[in-house]
């Protein structure tokens, strides 16, 4: 299969990294920001400036990268996106979703007691949902689980 | 060696990184920092802003302590890499974050005993000379491989 591995360029950069032994044997790609580490790595990349930082200049970011990643998505067509967040994978969810590509959300491991903003946007839209602590599954609905930890 | 790192967060660190310089200049081990966004340069620590994934690794490798702010990234790597771990929380009345942190992950893991919470950078260099004598415990869970693994095999399976 070919899997699109979504995330920013720094700690969810390096969750990503820790699990990506859970995609050997299929088609890796990255959509994340520029930065040193994204950069060298050794996948086919797609690297936007960093769209997070605050409100509102993120949600006007996001709207405007929607198009690339409707492009990038068109081009690679892979069978499901992976993301641990952030912001990043709020368009390219709802962009993959339009195209009925599988989506599966991994909650960053620093959200333990709350979900993050990023991931009550794809809750709803995200085929696979996973939280890493086990507490955090009161705050979700039914289609969350918890399949451990990152470390 | 002991490492201080302050991830890739788009706003500085100073209140660290200024601490952790002050008391390199009083030890006898070196320091070396990664600073970020933070304007601040140490005058008696090696430091740079950013590197290569192969670096940073191979600096986690070598430290002895890991000090760093209350990313997950930077946490991650150092429990990776089984090393003590003092973490300093982000703040955001000093500026160094964006929105009210509650460090829920960094309490959460000091709870669990794998890192020291440090939230008063003036007691850093006490905790530094006795961190032999504090209990952590390195804990290794790989079930989130396994459980996309599983995951991936479902989708593959229905295509």
């Amino acid at each position: 299969m070919k899997i699109g591995l979504v995330c920013s360029h720094g700690g969810h950069l390096t969750e990503v990294l820790e699990i990506i032994d859970a995609f050997e044997g299929h088609d890796v790609f990255f959509i994340s920001y520029d930065g040193l580490r994204t950069r060298e790595l050794e996948y086919r990349k797609y690297l936007f400036k960093d769209l997070g930082k605050t409100y509102p200049r993120s949600i006007l970011m996001l709207t405007v990268s929607a198009p690339m990643i409707l492009g990038i998505l068109l081009k690679e067509k892979p069978d499901v996106v992976v993301s641990t967040g952030p912001e990043i994978a709020i368009p390219v969810f709802y962009v993959a979703k339009i195209l009925g590509i599988k989506t599966i959300f991994v909650e960053s491991w620093c959200r333990v007691k709350e979900l993050s903003l990023t991931g009550k946007l794809v809750y709803s839209i995200s085929d696979f949902f996973f939280v890493q602590w086990e507490q955090l599954l009161t705050k979700c609905g039914k289609r969350a689980r918890y399949g451990g930890g990152v470390i | 060696m002991i490492l201080v790192t302050v991830g890739n967060y788009y706003k500085g660190f100073p209140r660290l990184v200024e601490k952790m310089d002050e008391i390199a200049g009083k030890i006898s081990e070196d320091v070396t920092m990664q600073i970020g966004n933070t304007d601040f340069e140490p005058r008696n620590a090696d430091y740079f802003r950013f590197t290569s994934e192969a670096k940073i690794n191979e600096l986690y490798l070598d430290a002895r302590i890991v000090v760093c702010h209350d990313g997950a990234g930077s946490m991650l790597t150092a429990l990776k890499y089984n090393k003590p771990t003092i973490v300093i929380p982000r703040l955001k009345e000093y500026g160094e974050h964006a929105y009210d942190n509650p460090a829920d992950l960094a309490k959460e893991l000091e709870r669990e005993k794998r890192v020291i919470l440090v939230f008063d950078v003036n007691r850093l260099e006490e905790v530094i000379r006795r961190i032999e004598t504090i209990q952590i415990t390195p804990v290794k869970d790989r079930r989130l491989v396994k459980s996309l693994r599983e995951c991936i095999n479902a989708i593959d399976s229905e295509r």
